[in-house]
């Protein structure tokens, strides 16, 4: 034999561990660029770029607008969708049988599945034009359609998450609590729920993670521009998100200047917001699972 | 008497708000369909698109598309698979376990935008490779590898432990423990993995749109440094901009297209990991 088996163990593991450092490098490295392609834009405009309400290219980037439209946008889209999301779990993982439970993990799992740019197509072609009718506004490209958008978008994330998490609980806390002469929907209420309180805000956290980083979808409805609207709280007033404004303006700003420095930086800002609730979220599913 | 009236009542709200959330789903995908299943012939999948998407089909748009797809699965599945045995079989620390572990969850939440701009930036700029399907083949690798490995690893992690057991009472070492028992057994695993992902680069847009496609006067690619076309940036364009109702017919067909090759990946993820599941019952 050319090789030993020894000498092939030994040339796997260094493949293997060569490959994994690979990848986790990039990761490494790809997080380093983003801070340190943003460091210009900061030190040009200062905390004036977190708070400013102007963004003129070649003048001032201030990205006041952009943070306020995608906590606006994603907050509602979840305010909006919780109730309905969280029925369904509790529903699915409290009430179906095991066959029709799984179906419907199946259905969700397909939906979670539909890339953003079909709910694009359809915020466009079919839910702009229903909120402009049913307000009777000039222009149906609002920040409360992309907030609707989103909270169908991230609907069936929210779902599956939640319903793990219910299902979680073990059944003997059920058994005991209806023992006890409880309904089953006391028993949900009183025993189940708090159980599951912290896989619960797992699934939230992580769809409003997910919420926060799209893009394409959001682009399409929200009406583009840069401004907090007046009064703020005007949801029928376009508006724009940090992902939607990078969408737009990366392709003519791309490799160069100040203008690219400042994406970047709206970038740094979406990553640590969407970072933050990402790692919260996970650790609450971990914590979840624990219990 | 009243209390069991009350359970009703509120059985029933959470039914119908239940009901009502899969239904306006169910019905604004389907709208999908409606609107986009009559551009569906044969013609829409052989011919290549003209007149601004009015007239021909979106041949080049769907192999643009299967070609970022399968190119970004295959080199991203040697990336997760390596990275997912690393994490189980060689690395002993359990603080490096839980931190390389947290890093591909938070990988897996970051904004797709983000691997777009940070990606071009590397690749494009840095690496030379411009806006090119190498670029989002790259780009989109990156993208699909927490996907990936996080279904392979659950599936590695899922082994029962007699299998390793008896691996270790027949005296193999840990290659040949790999060899012939945890690639075996996370077979299905693996591949509920990379069906993921490629239905994960296939829907994806935002990473690709400025670093790898081009909507006209792209087709085959001749060389790794050509951009492609693709369905979804098809279907963006044309959204955003036709006038012409046969384009934006075409727009819902392309739309089409996506979804069923979408829809068909996952749903063979899912046959696929009930099997996993099957394995183990046994």
């Amino acid at each position: 034999m050319l090789f030993k088996p020894r000498s092939i163990a030994v040339f796997f593991r260094i493949l293997v561990t060569a490959l994994a450092l690979t990848a986790t490098g990039l990761i490494v490295l790809f997080f380093l660029f983003l801070v340190k392609e943003s460091v210009p834009v900061f030190q040009a405009e200062g905390a004036r770029f977190l708070t400013g309400g102007d963004w003129w290219v070649g003048e001032s980037y201030g990205a006041g607008p952009m943070i306020f439209g995608s906590a606006v946008v994603t907050l509602l889209a979840l305010a909006m969708v919780l109730p309905f999301a969280l029925a369904g779990a509790v529903v699915a993982s409290e009430f179906l049988s095991p066959r029709l439970r799984w179906a419907m993990k199946s259905l969700m799992e397909l939906f979670a599945g539909v890339p953003g740019i079909i709910y694009g197509l359809l915020g466009v072609g079919v839910l702009a034009p229903a909120v402009k009718d049913f307000f009777g506004l000039i222009d149906g490209n609002t920040l409360l359609t992309a907030a609707l958008l989103l909270g169908l978008m991230v609907f069936p994330t929210i779902l599956t998450l939640a319903d793990d998490a219910l299902h979680a609980v073990p059944g003997k806390y059920r058994d005991q609590a209806q023992g006890l002469g409880l309904s089953r929907l006391e028993t949900v209420r009183a025993v189940v729920l708090p159980q599951a309180r912290a896989g619960l805000l797992g699934a939230v956290f992580l769809g409003l993670g997910r919420a926060m980083g799209e893009t394409i979808a959001v682009m399409l409805v929200i009406g583009g521009r840069d401004q907090v609207p007046s009064p703020w709280y005007n949801l029928f007033a376009p508006g724009q998100s940090i992902p939607s404004k990078l969408g737009r303006e990366a392709a003519e700003a791309v490799g160069a200047g100040l203008h690219w420095n400042a994406l970047l930086g709206l970038g740094l800002v979406l990553f640590l917001m969407v970072l933050g609730v990402t790692v919260a979220g996970q650790l609450f599913l971990n914590k979840g699972r624990a219990t | 008497m009243k209390r069991g009236l009350v359970e009703k009542a509120a059985m029933a709200v959470l039914g119908i708000m239940a009901g009502m959330g899969v239904l306006v789903l169910v019905l604004i995908l389907a709208e999908v369909f409606l609107r986009g299943g009559g551009a569906l012939d044969a013609g829409f999948f052989l011919e290549e698109s003209r007149d601004f998407g009015a007239a021909g089909g979106v041949r080049y748009q769907i192999t643009g598309t299967l070609l970022l797809m399968v190119g970004a699965a295959a080199l991203g599945l040697p990336l997760a698979l390596a990275g997912a045995l690393f994490q189980t079989e060689y690395l002993k620390s359990p603080g490096l376990k839980r931190g390389l572990r947290l890093l591909i969850y938070s990988l897996n939440g970051v904004p797709t935008i983000l691997f777009g701009l940070l990606g071009y930036l590397f690749f494009g700029i840095y690496l030379g490779a411009g806006v090119s399907w190498l670029t989002g083949v790259l780009i989109l690798a990156i993208m699909i590898l927490p996907t990936i490995q996080v279904s392979v690893q659950e599936a590695i992690e899922a082994l029962p432990e007699n299998y390793r057991e008896a691996g270790g009472a027949l005296g193999l070492s840990r290659w040949q423990e790999i060899r012939s028992i945890v690639l075996p057994h996370s077979f299905f695993g693996i591949v509920t993995g990379t069906l993921l992902g490629l239905a994960r680069a296939a829907g994806e847009t935002a990473a690709i749109l400025f670093t790898a496609t081009a909507f006209s006067g792209a087709r085959f690619p001749a060389s790794f440094g050509d951009p492609v076309p693709t369905l979804q940036t098809h279907i963006l364009v044309l959204a955003q901009e036709a006038v012409n109702p046969r384009a934006i017919e075409a727009a819902w067909g392309a739309g089409c297209v996506l979804l069923i090759l979408v829809f068909s990946l996952i749903a063979a993820s899912l046959f696929f990991r009930s099997r996993l599941s099957m394995e183990f019952d046994r």
